[in-house]
């Protein structure tokens, strides 16, 4: 019994002593990302860069497979008592942990640096991430959407590559002329699947999801919501914004120059174009770090068409943002002053993941870098004054969840134009209804 | 119909079980095959049923050669030792099995069914499962389902083994009367001598896979073939000594001799020999007794039986002596 | 044994079944009637999360989806296993590697066998298209029909769930096995000597003396039907594709307390899905009582 006893003793001991630190060792910050491989890399050099330079200081990446995964594992840490100290997340889904009070308010420690000042950050980005007044997190990026297009393939087909001030028809018969079969010639996609017409490439990829169609109708003059600061429906029945949904889902059901949805299931619009089979991609700045390793062929960038009257963008950005739960928050700021800092913006800018939100450094060789793809790049630049941005109220991701569904049926099954927009205001009110607005 | 086994052999993978059996049987006659267990009394009846292959011989059931046929289609009904009722269906329905299976209307059927339980005196039970059925009752069930379908040959496994001592007795003196009854060609196998005694028309003693003997009860108690078949028959087993040992003059020497317990005659005369032990079985008493190197049982009247450790004098009668060959075991 | 040891060897398992199930199980029972997102305490808002239940379209479609896949998955499973079992009883040569082969699929971790089904039932580029087009021209099947779109068409996808589970039966098969097994081989002998076909074989005799275990297997695997359909939605085809297609009350309550941080919500849709379960238990139990009853009356 007292042999017992005294292996318990020591089992307990030895495993209490495991994480004790002492007063000296400083606390290890524990950062939560998630994101494609190439994209985790990114992070880790930022990482590894910052433990160099400050001496002393312990950062722990912890990645996460995917946006669900990350969410969980943050709301299950918290409520378990040991959060993450810091979290990168997107403005559209950061709402709900704002709403929550699970965020710490950065507004006292930014008036105290001396590295970071909010006028060095672009202000469109700045904005998204304020909750009731107070600053909540830091942006690290601020990109809009633009036209990833392959070189190769346009100068083998011979067509004109999309340039500064094309239009949405532009767009359209570019996409037509690129959309070919196996022996390179054009072929209309629209024809049933089981045609002799195989398509080979696709002139087009695009995701059928809000935030594709959001700036289409922005640029019409529209509107996607009755008020942009509390929104309480989606207000797609009127004009603009019924157009730019009729005219998005054309792609598929009267120009057949995108994908069906059973070979985007089969294969991405990403993978696809990797693989030299798409022509244009609409995407945001975070599929450059999977293109960078692309060596079979020349690709570049081209802003968005113009819709309707004025261009319009749709802002992309992820922030640092610091658990109000964390036993570390002075070490986090340290870090999140590096990261967002000069110096921290021209690595990750280096990797080819972020447009940075610093002004300056987004106007650097760091970020325009002319030897890597895209050599465009300015093209993000142009876009940032006219990016505007989805309410993030704290339902929203649900909402993007529920409208996907209808959008993708939309989009591959040609549901009637009036029966979706129905949906979509029938199906969002409830959760509009119940969301918190900044 | 007639049932004929002609040089059958049947193995179990590399080892040989039945080594050339031949048997018939007659219309209407009742066979017993008699034998120890390991002998291959069952082995015999599945060859003739087809649940086991035969690897080489013929089996005739009539005219017809049924040794490549499965076993739906020789007509054979067989009982098992442990009756393999449907613990499912009721016994009625169990008789009717294979009527029903062979498409005979569900009245005709039924009605056959009911007959054959009154012919076998279970006709009070139809409406029972064989769970709420006793042992006897149960034999009983079994034994109307194999008569209800009228097949060419009746097989019975060790169909008495599983009931009681008393029971035994009694469904032994009805099955002989039922077969009086109903007739067919039977194969029934038992390791019970007293059994194959009293039912059998004649009786196949089997041994590791060879018939020692055929014949009626009568020949196969006063004339055995073999040593072994005289000793198997009877209880206690026929005495075997050799002819020139403690009682000679019985037989040339070098042959055995056997006698059996109930021909040897406790006195004064003949040869000495000392009491090992006695038992008492009701009106006989078996006395175990001592000649010299070899022993010997003595059945007499429990009234005139020695005391143990006594020392008597044991003799024989001629005419209740067989003699065998002692390296062949075969009569002489 | 005395009573103390007895309580010693049951301790482990009775810590489990309280510390694991029974106590979260009442947590969960608590959470439905209150607001719970983790980060903040739990409100109390009483029948409000089942009101709301009753006039949420996405909890109904997956209410249906779940009656749908059980009422038909479970039949086919059970089959599936019934045929195994009868297949692979006797002895023969091999019958030791089919028998494990039938088994296999259980023993494979449930998110490495659904993204394996997400290879396969790739529409283009997967097997089971790619070998449905055999003989086809034009990437359609031998029929001239397209191929089944697996992941992207609803009533493919449910029909491409409901195939995944039919080989997850090894439980069940080795069930059925054993019971098939235990059955005394004199009353086959007996059957075949009285000519019975196979059919009659299995229909009188295998099929009345299997039927308790099957009762048994039935309502075991409807219980588990709620669980089984939630790996392959969730991995395989996400819960779609839309609208909901394939979205399972499991699924329904997974997203809503893990992603949406809605946990009361999520818990009363547990309790429904509780109910529907111990509802369909009963209904089981008591038509296959029924069923013995009368049977044993002949």
């Amino acid at each position: 019994m007292r042999k017992l006893t005294a292996i318990l003793a020591t089992a307990i001991l030895l495993t209490g002593c495991g994480g004790a630190e002492t007063a000296d060792t400083p606390p290890t910050v524990r950062l939560l990302v998630f994101g494609a491989p190439e994209e985790l890399e990114s992070y880790r050099t930022l990482v590894d860069e910052y433990v160099k330079v400050s001496s002393g200081a312990r950062v722990q990446l912890v990645e996460a497979s995917d946006r669900e995964d990350l969410i969980t594992r943050l709301s299950t840490s918290i409520a378990g008592g040991s959060p993450p100290d810091l979290f990168l997340m997107n403005y559209r889904f950061y709402g709900q942990f704002a709403a929550k009070n699970a965020v710490e308010p950065l507004d006292d420690r930014l008036a105290k640096s001396t590295v970071v000042k909010l006028a060095d950050l672009y202000p469109q980005a700045v904005e998204a991430f304020r909750w009731q007044g107070r600053q909540l997190c830091l942006p690290q990026n601020v990109s809009s959407l633009v036209v990833y297009y392959n070189r190769t393939l346009f100068q083998k087909f011979g067509v004109a590559e999309p340039k500064a001030g094309w239009t949405w028809n532009d767009l359209i018969t570019t996409a037509t002329a690129m959309t070919r079969n196996a022996s390179g010639t054009i072929v209309r996609g629209t024809e049933s699947e089981g045609g002799s017409a195989r398509v080979a490439v696709y002139g087009l990829g695009v995701e059928p999801t809000l935030i594709r169609v959001a700036p289409l109708v922005w640029s019409a003059g529209g509107q996607i919501v009755d008020d942009e600061r509390k929104p309480t429906r989606f207000t797609f029945e009127a004009g603009p914004a019924r157009d730019a949904l009729r005219d998005f889902v054309a792609l598929r059901l009267a120009y057949g120059v995108v994908p069906t949805d059973e070979e985007v299931e089969a294969e991405n619009d990403e993978s696809r174009f990797s693989n030299g089979r798409l022509a244009m991609l609409l995407s945001s700045r975070r599929v450059t770090t999977t293109f960078r390793t692309v060596k079979d062929f020349e690709w570049d960038v081209a802003p968005m068409p113009l819709y309707g009257k004025q261009p319009a963008g749709i802002l992309h950005s992820d922030a640092y943002c610091i658990t109000s739960g964390s036993k570390a928050k002075d070490a986090a700021w340290r870090f999140l002053e590096f990261a967002i800092g000069a110096e921290g913006q021209r690595i990750l800018a280096s990797t080819g993941r972020t447009v940075p939100s610093n002004i300056e450094v987004s106007k650097s060789p760091a970020f325009l870098d002319p030897t890597q793809p895209p050599r465009n790049a300015q093209v993000f630049l142009d876009a940032v004054p006219t990016i505007r941005r989805v309410p993030t109220i704290s339902t929203w991701p649900e909402i993007e969840d529920a409208t996907g569904g209808i959008l993708e049926n939309a989009l591959y099954r040609g549901d009637k134009l009036d029966d979706v927009i129905r949906q979509l205001d029938e199906q969002t009110r409830p959760i509009f209804a119940r969301g918190v607005s900044p | 119909m007639t049932l004929a086994l002609e040089g059958v052999r049947v193995a179990h993978g590399a080892h040989e079980v039945l080594h050339g059996v031949d048997l018939t049987v007659a219309r209407d006659e009742l066979l017993v095959v008699l034998g120890p267990s390991g002998a291959g009394k069952s082995t015999l009846l599945r060859a003739v049923a087809g649940l086991t292959p035969v690897s080489a011989g013929r089996v005739a059931i009539g005219e017809r050669d049924v040794t490549r046929l499965r076993p739906g289609q020789r007509n054979v009904a067989m009982v098992f030792q442990s009756y393999a009722l449907f613990p499912h269906l009721t016994a009625a329905e169990n008789i009717a099995f294979g009527l029903i299976v062979r498409d005979v209307p569900k009245a005709a059927a039924a009605e056959r069914a009911r007959q054959a339980a009154a012919s076998v005196g279970c006709g009070h039970l139809l409406d029972r499962r064989p769970g709420q059925l006793s042992g006897g009752e149960r034999q009983r069930v079994a034994l109307a389902r194999a008569l209800v379908r009228e097949p060419d040959v009746f097989l019975l496994d060790e169909p008495l083994s599983n009931l009681d001592a008393e029971l035994r007795v009694e469904m032994r003196a009805e099955l002989k009367a039922l077969h009086a009854r109903v007739g067919g060609a039977t194969l029934h196998v038992t390791h019970d001598q007293v059994e194959a005694l009293v039912l059998g028309d004649r009786i196949a003693v089997l041994r590791d896979g060879r018939i020692e003997q055929i014949g009626t009860p009568d020949e196969i108690w006063s004339t055995p073939a073999t040593t072994f078949v005289a000793r198997f028959v009877g209880s206690p087993p026929m005495n075997l000594l050799p002819a020139d040992g403690p009682l000679p003059g019985l037989a040339p020497p070098g042959r055995l001799i056997g006698i059996r317990p109930g021909a040897l005659r406790l006195g004064s005369e003949g040869a000495v020999a000392s009491v090992e032990r006695v038992e008492v079985v009701g009106e006989d008493a078996h006395v175990y007794l001592r000649l010299g190197e070899h022993s010997a049982v003595a059945r007499i009247p429990s009234a005139e039986r020695p005391a143990t450790g006594s020392e008597t004098h044991v003799m024989a009668r001629d005419a209740d002596v067989h003699v065998f060959d002692p390296t062949t075991g075969k009569r002489v | 044994m005395s009573r103390r040891q007895l309580g010693f060897m049951l301790a482990p398992y009775v810590v489990g079944l309280v510390g694991l199930v029974l106590l979260p199980a009442a947590a969960t029972l608590v959470l439905a009637f209150a607001d719970y997102d983790l980060v903040q305490p739990p409100q109390w808002t009483g029948t409000a999360n089942f009101t709301e239940l009753a006039g949420d379209g996405i909890f109904r479609t997956a209410l249906l989806n779940s009656l749908v896949f059980a009422a038909v998955a479970v039949p086919l499973r059970l089959l599936v296993a019934l045929g195994l079992a009868l297949l692979l009883h006797r002895r023969a040569p091999g019958v030791g590697t089919a028998r494990t082969v039938a088994a296999l699929p259980t023993a494979v971790p449930e998110v490495a066998y659904g993204l394996l089904w997400l290879w396969l039932f790739n529409p283009l580029y997967g097997p089971v298209n790619q070998l449905l087009r055999v003989g086809g021209e034009n990437g359609l099947t031998a029929l001239g029909r397209t191929p089944p779109q697996w992941l992207t068409d609803p009533t493919d996808a449910r029909a491409a769930i409901i195939i995944m589970s039919l080989f997850t039966v090894g439980e069940s098969f080795l069930v059925l096995l054993a019971a098939r097994l235990v059955l005394p081989p004199e009353v086959y002998e007996l059957a075949s000597i009285e000519d019975a076909t196979p059919w009659d074989v299995f229909r009188r005799v295998t099929l009345p003396l299997i039927a308790p275990v099957l009762g048994l297997l039935l309502v075991r695997d409807t219980i588990l039907s709620f669980q089984v359909s939630f790996v392959p939605a969730l991995v395989v085809t996400d819960g779609g594709p839309p609208p909901y297609a394939t979205t399972y009350l499991s699924l329904f309550v997974y997203r809503n307390a893990f992603e949406y941080l809605r946990y009361g919500y999520a818990s009363a849709a547990t309790v429904v899905m509780l109910l529907v379960t111990v509802a369909a238990v009963i209904l089981q139990w008591r038509l296959l009582r029924r069923w013995q009853h009368l049977r044993a009356r002949g």
